[in-house]
């Protein structure tokens, strides 16, 4: 059996891609090994957040335009404005019709509340951590209090109300904190679980403990006109569970991210993955592609290990959407930074003490954050030889030359590079 | 400004400053201790926790060894819970000269010390992930000893019989009055100017000694010799692994509490760096080519960090080069040598003959300010070590609570657990998964050992020292300081992210492999997810 | 001390995925999560062997942990082992001794087994076994055979087979052996249509249930029999059981580190040898089914990378509208949820899989593994198939 399209790696890019690879009706396989870093993302999607020079971007899309004239190496740049501008457009579509809108602020970001209680720009964000309503409650000046549950050590709602009590959007607002009780958690005390984000979201998607729970937001909140949680009001019907919470005290409710498993993330992972069966595309977890045979500068099959036994797939196009180190697309060993299976050329570079700056906050960020495969302009990877491949493109992290932290760009280029891959495919295939 | 007075002041906050309060205490002496940072953060803090058995010193230094092998029986005894009875193994490589085998063991026998050839197969079966291909292999009594676990429980000790310890406080300028010193002003993290009037003072300073004799008006030279060392994800190996030749790079690996650590390289360097701590690439180089000499798995595994420390060697007889200078100890009564009262120096040495030189610092203090009372520090046994009980033994008094809680707490505090694992629910609570370090041990810590920091609670709990480095338990830790420990909120943020920016120094040497990936990890949370350097932004005032 | 080759743990980097994914957590909080279990606790395991939590025992063995893991930890083997060297321990016990010989008892009850099947479900017979042998009462028991498989196989099957040319050898394991013959000849009759007649060598069962209970010596020795008489064969193997698989294919050599190289290259499980021949073209005439049927992926079976082939052949059975349900574990994970400590726990973990079932509402499920089926027929109204009994029930006469 030969594929249209097999996606390496099922993260933001590689579902993205597979899902419009799906819908566009090509036989597609995305093969995945281990869990993605969705599940420990803020949920929202950073388009452009900071310039180079650490600036905050107002405008992504402006921001980008003049980043295409200027930085030729960035992906970005080899994606183009207006596949950038439909890829937004066609993921907003797809978590919509799975019940997760994403609101954004036209073409401005907007902002998110961090745990900690800095404010970070993002430009696209559920309904619980932004929306018309959320802001207008900003304008008003409306009193907010700041909860967390007793005994959840996963979150300090005082943290993040001491500093967001410093930044000018925040100033002239009363902030409260309180604690609120869960009902069912006295039963998880007296052993070593974890007591964790997911653990908690699951007690709320139970749904039989939200009047107890609204209670008790009612109590610790007092006047307060909105609240917010740390984020973990159900991952499958958080919708629901939000609006039923919201009718119940009467508040509006924001969510914060936790320490991971991070719900928000999750929400989209689930969403992502509902979308791609909906098109008919085939999933295989934990299985790790191991190698792959590279013949005339095109990919012939690509192979797992089972048992000591090597089975090979063999498709039409091939996706590489591994991720970056944590996720297993690149490896750094003393000798110095490789791609995993096709041993492809990277933009990483010896020797290993220039790979990390001085502070772990540095300003500059860290060099190793920008390694990754390189690409010709139409995002082929290229050979240690510098030949192109025709058939293997590269989509997320795994692609080299911008930093997804530094520039807050993360999301915004898995998605982008995820569907112009999709769009080359599709129209090669269909010709 | 404030104005203290005591019997002694020791300045100095390792195992010998530790040590001589405790053993000055044990005599009915008051004192106050004055260490710039935390407990056992300089030399004492920065080594491999070896308890010697003096085999490493036996075929030169033949003073020391016996020292070691003295103190090694006596430690035994007084602090058996900062102790794990390992073993040790010296073994010869094919490269090494066949001939040291027979001069350490003769070494030994002339120290006194236990020392047996065993045969090959034994050594392999006694360490299986040694080299199989060894010559010849010698036990020795050696262990691992925890520095911060003993100069904690000196302290708990000495506290407990009325000495007091201000950390993070710093000696600024000594009192004197004509050509004896008779106080020190000293300034606090917050500070303030305390005066501390006293009849003597005890330079225990360490490599900081110099600075200290200089604030006396003194000139006492030391000799920085930077050690460094590389910490391994888990315990590659039971038992002390040396290599039977003279010391030399690379040639020691010592399993500590969850971790091995691979010791040591030498290298002289300028006073002006000592605190500078930096670890050059071509070190880890060296400890790994040479650990995996020893320990072929030393390669596959996780490098979680690497550290180096300053030993504080005096050159008595004019000697320059690190390893030939003697370790030995060095007690100078400045009265004799500078013609200043009121002020001794205690130095070199080893973590190992701490309690040696607290009793011969003391000894000396107590003849000049007219105290009779003889040491009794190698009678009685420290905080936690009171009676000597199996982990098998004191899990089942804990029934109810899992084995790996009661087994890591019971490692860590000896019988001071009785403190911590109390009834309530928050014993049950994880903040540090790798090293099962539960909320009730930490509010124990903050509340009652001195912590002023994230750093500083790392160093009594061992939070945030496994794999992850603080990935997940970083922030808990922050959150709890905010709780137990008066941080305000924004302060304990402070904390966490220096909290980061240390464990960092340690990680980027050996920042390849999954080490990487984790600090790759670590950084999406902080800096992606929580946006921890966007928090000066708040400040600075944005406009949208 | 630990060898090189088990050291996986070491690659940890403490994301917490695996206790999202783990059922058993979500199911109990006496269970703290495989992270917590497996490359946490061992490191501390490796630096004092007492430290060993008897929460372990919660740890189904499922390896829906080492699916999620984006680390390539082997989460699960590492609790497997920790298991039982606190297993060591303890002394003899007999419900776990009988329930993990699983050819002793069956060789036992298939001789008697209509009074075994009438005695095992007497309501006095379930008290005495959840009072002495902790077996709760109300978890039903597969009902046992009239005889072997095998007598049945060597007295009539075989004469059968001996037209055919292409070969495969079957190793049929213990639950056609002793519960179900019909899935025997199931497999006999669709390998017979694709040309193949149908060996059976000399078997013991497998060791799955021994190693889960801690038998590691006794497993050992089961798996020294298999792998010499399966190593004698020259023709590829089969299983018709997920787990069987599982445990041919890779628990002797990674977890009991026993060299199974005579064989490993030829055996299969089922689904994957099919699609492979269909993949060939060989496909057998087959005729419409016109059946709504829900598939249920085995935990072991997705472990192995199994799901896709078994999709790949049932999506080639005309007439068979197929609801692919949400990965979740049943929960009977083999001999645990036949115990009384575990059976709360069990039933909980079900119960997510027992919802999605109802709310398809097929006229069968279809599942790869026995115990999945035996929990889910416990559990929901439906029939159970194994995927070559679909096909067999395909087959044109």
């Amino acid at each position: 059996m030969i594929y249209d399209c097999v996606i390496i790696g099922g993260g933001l890019a590689g579902l993205t891609c597979g899902i419009k690879c799906a819908k566009e009706g090509l036989h597609t396989v995305i093969i995945s090994g281990g869990m993605n870093s969705l599940h420990f993302s803020s949920g929202s999607i950073d388009l452009a957040g900071y310039t180079e020079k650490g600036a905050i971007v107002k405008k992504p899309f402006e921001y980008i335009k003049d980043l295409i004239k200027s930085n030729k190496e960035h992906p970005y740049t080899k994606i183009g404005l207006s596949s950038i501008k439909k890829s937004i457009d066609f993921f907003i579509d797809e978590l919509a019709s799975d019940n997760i809108p994403l609101n954004n602020n036209g073409e401005y970001n907007h902002f998110r509340v961090t745990p900690l209680g800095a404010v970070k720009p993002t430009y696209l964000s559920q309904e619980s951590v932004y929306s018309s309503k959320g802001k207008e409650i900003i304008k008003s000046k409306g009193k907010i209090a700041i909860l967390n549950f007793k005994g959840f050590r996963d979150y300090y709602a005082e943290q993040t109300a001491a500093n967001i009590k410093n930044h000018p959007i925040f100033q002239d607002i009363e902030i409260t904190v309180g604690s609120i009780s869960l009902p069912y958690y006295h039963k998880t005390e007296k052993n070593l679980h974890e007591f964790r984000s997911i653990d908690i979201s699951r007690i709320f998607e139970t749904e039989k403990y939200l009047p107890r729970i609204a209670e008790e937001i009612k109590r610790a909140a007092g006047d307060a006109v909105a609240i917010s949680l740390p984020a973990f009001i159900g991952i499958k019907n958080y919708k629901s569970i939000r609006q039923k919470l919201e009718a119940m005290t009467g508040k509006f409710i924001y969510e914060i991210p936790t320490l991971p498993p991070s719900i928000l993330g999750l929400r989209i992972d689930h969403a992502l993955k509902d979308r791609f069966f909906s098109y008919g595309g085939e999933y295989i977890a934990g299985e790790k592609i191991v190698s792959g045979k590279i013949n005339k500068n095109e990919v012939e099959s690509i192979s797992t290990l089972n048992e000591g036994r090597l089975s090979e797939i063999k498709s039409k196009y091939y996706v590489l959407a591994t991720g970056s180190f944590f996720s297993g697309g690149l490896q750094s060993r003393l000798e110095g930074i490789s791609e995993t299976i096709f041993d492809l050329a990277t933009n990483g570079t010896n020797p290993r003490n220039k790979w990390y700056s001085k502070n772990f906050f540095d300003k500059k960020s860290h060099p190793f954050l920008n390694f990754g495969v390189v690409t010709d302009k139409n995002l082929n990877a290229k050979t240690k030889e510098g030949k192109a491949i025709k058939n293997l493109l590269c989509a997320g992290a795994i692609i080299g030359g911008y930093n997804p932290i530094k520039e807050g760009c993360g999301g915004g280029v898995a998605i982008a590079s995820a569907y112009k891959c999709a769009e080359l495919i599709a129209k090669d295939l269909k010709k | 400004m404030n104005r203290m007075e005591t019997d002694v002041i020791v300045i100095g906050g390792g195992a010998t400053g530790a040590g001589t309060i405790r053993d000055l205490a044990l005599r009915g002496v008051k004192t106050i201790l004055i260490e710039k940072n935390d407990i056992a953060s300089g030399a004492t803090g920065r080594n491999h926790g070896l308890l010697h058995s003096g085999a490493r010193y036996a075929v030169k230094d033949p003073e020391s060894a016996q020292e070691c092998i003295r103190e090694n029986q006596i430690l035994r005894k007084i602090a058996w819970h900062c102790i794990e009875d390992t073993g040790g193994l010296f073994v010869t490589l094919p490269e090494d000269d066949p001939a040291y085998h027979s001069l350490l063991l003769d070494g030994c026998k002339h120290a006194g010390i236990p020392a047996k050839e065993i045969s090959i197969k034994k050594a392999l079966q006694l360490e299986p992930n040694l080299n199989p291909h060894i010559l010849s292999a010698i036990t020795v009594p050696d262990g691992t000893i925890d520095p911060f676990r003993l100069t904690s429980a000196n302290m708990l000790d000495a506290i407990e019989r009325g000495a007091k310890v201000l950390t993070h406080t710093k000696v600024v300028s000594v009192i004197k009055k004509g050509t004896e010193i008779i106080g020190v002003l000293c300034r606090n993290i917050h500070g303030e100017e305390i005066e501390i009037y006293a009849k003597m003072v005890v330079n225990a300073a360490g490599v900081w000694g110099q600075e200290i004799c200089n604030l006396a008006g003194i000139d006492l030279p030391m000799f920085p010799s930077k050690g460094s060392m590389l910490i391994i994800d888990y315990r590659i190996n039971g038992v002390v692994i040396n290599r039977c030749r003279p010391p030399a790079d690379g040639d020691i690996i010592v399993p500590g509490d969850t971790v091995s650590l691979i010791g040591t390289t030498s290298k002289e360097i300028p006073y002006d760096k000592i605190d500078e701590y930096t670890i050059d690439d071509d070190e880890i180089d060296v400890l790994l080519s040479d650990g995996e000499k020893m320990i072929p798995n030393v390669r596959f595994t996780r490098a979680l960090r690497a550290y180096c420390g300053v030993r504080p060697l005096v050159a008595v007889s004019g000697e320059k080069q690190g390893r030939n200078i003697s370790r030995g100890i060095v007690l100078i009564d400045h009265k004799e040598r500078d013609g200043i009262d009121g002020l001794v120096t205690i130095s070199g040495g080893k973590l190992m003959t701490y309690r040696l030189m607290a009793e011969k610092t003391a000894d000396l203090v107590c003849s000049k300010i007219g105290v009779k009372a003889k040491c009794k520090t190698d009678k009685i046994p420290l905080p936690g070590s009171e009676h000597k009980f199996t982990s098998r033994r004191t899990m089942k008094k804990f029934s109810g609570i899992p084995d790996s809680v009661v087994g890591s707490t019971f490692y860590r505090h000896g019988q001071r657990l009785r403190n911590i694992l109390t009834t309530d629910k928050k014993n049950y609570r994880l903040i540090c998964e790798c090293e099962m370090v539960t909320e009730g041990e930490i509010e124990y810590a903050i509340k009652k050992l001195n912590v002023h920091d994230l750093v500083d609670l790392r160093r009594r709990t061992r939070i945030g020292m496994g794999p992850c480095q603080g990935e997940l338990c970083a922030y808990r830790g922050s959150g709890l300081f905010h709780e137990y420990g008066g941080a305000s909120p924004e302060g304990s943020v402070e904390l966490l992210n220096d909290f980061l920016e240390e464990r960092w120094k340690g990680i980027k040497p050996v920042l390849w492999g999954d080490g990487l990936r984790e600090s790759e990890f670590t950084y999406w949370i902080y800096e992606g997810l929580f946006g921890m350097s966007n928090l000066k932004n708040n400040k600075k005032g944005l406009k949208q | 001390m630990i060898k090189l080759e088990n050291i996986s743990f070491d690659h940890c980097i403490k994301c917490t995925v695996c206790t999202m994914y783990c059922p058993v957590a979500q199911a109990t909080h006496l269970f703290p999560g495989p992270k917590q279990s497996g490359p946490d606790a061992e490191r501390l395991r490796i630096k004092n062997p007492e430290l060993v939590d008897s929460s372990l025992k919660y740890c189904t063995n499922c390896k829906r942990c080492e699916i999620a893991c984006p680390s390539n930890v082997k989460i699960a083997e590492i609790i497997q082992k920790a298991k039982w060297n606190y297993v060591k321990i303890h002394w003899f016990r007999p419900r776990d001794f009988f329930m993990s010989r699983t050819d002793l008892v069956g060789s036992i009850t298939t001789i008697v087994s209509t009074i075994t099947n009438f005695v095992v479900n007497l309501k006095i017979t379930r008290a005495f076994m959840h009072i002495f042998l902790k077996i709760p009462f109300t978890r039903q028991f597969p009902p046992y055979a009239k005889g072997t498989f095998k007598k049945l196989y060597e007295k009539k099957i075989s004469k059968t087979q001996r037209p055919f040319e292409k070969r495969v050898a079957f190793f049929h394991g213990c639950y056609i052996n002793y519960n179900n013959h019909s899935l025997g000849q199931d497999l006999i009759r669709v390998m017979n249509a694709m040309g193949y007649g149908v060996d059976i060598v000399k078997e013991k069962c497998c060791g799955v249930p021994l190693i889960a209970n801690g038998y590691i010596e006794k497993a050992k020795k089961n798996a020294k029999f298999n792998i010499a008489h399966l190593s004698k064969t020259e023709t590829p193997i089969v299983s018709t059981s997920s787990s069987c698989s599982y445990a041919l294919l890779h628990e002797y050599k990674e977890f009991l580190e026993m060299d199974n190289s005579g064989y490993i290259s030829r055996l299969d499980y089922i689904t994957k040898f099919i699609y492979d021949e269909f993949s060939r073209g060989n496909i057998p005439k087959m005729k419409p089914l016109g059946i709504r049927a829900a598939y249920h992926s085995p935990c072991h079976l997705e472990r192995m990378g199994g799901v896709m082939y078994t999709l790949g052949v049932l999506k080639k059975i005309p007439g068979l509208e197929l609801v692919i349900l949400n990965s979740e574990c049943c929960g009977i994970a083999g001999t645990y949820g036949f115990k009384n400590e575990n059976y709360e726990i069990s039933q909980a973990i079900g119960s997510a899989l027992f919802k999605l079932i109802d709310n398809a509402n097929p006229e069968f499920v279809i599942t790869d593994c026995e115990t999945c089926t035996m929990q889910i027929e416990m559990n929901t109204k439906y029939k159970v198939l194994h995927p070559v009994t679909l096909i067999a029930m395909a087959l044109k006469e």
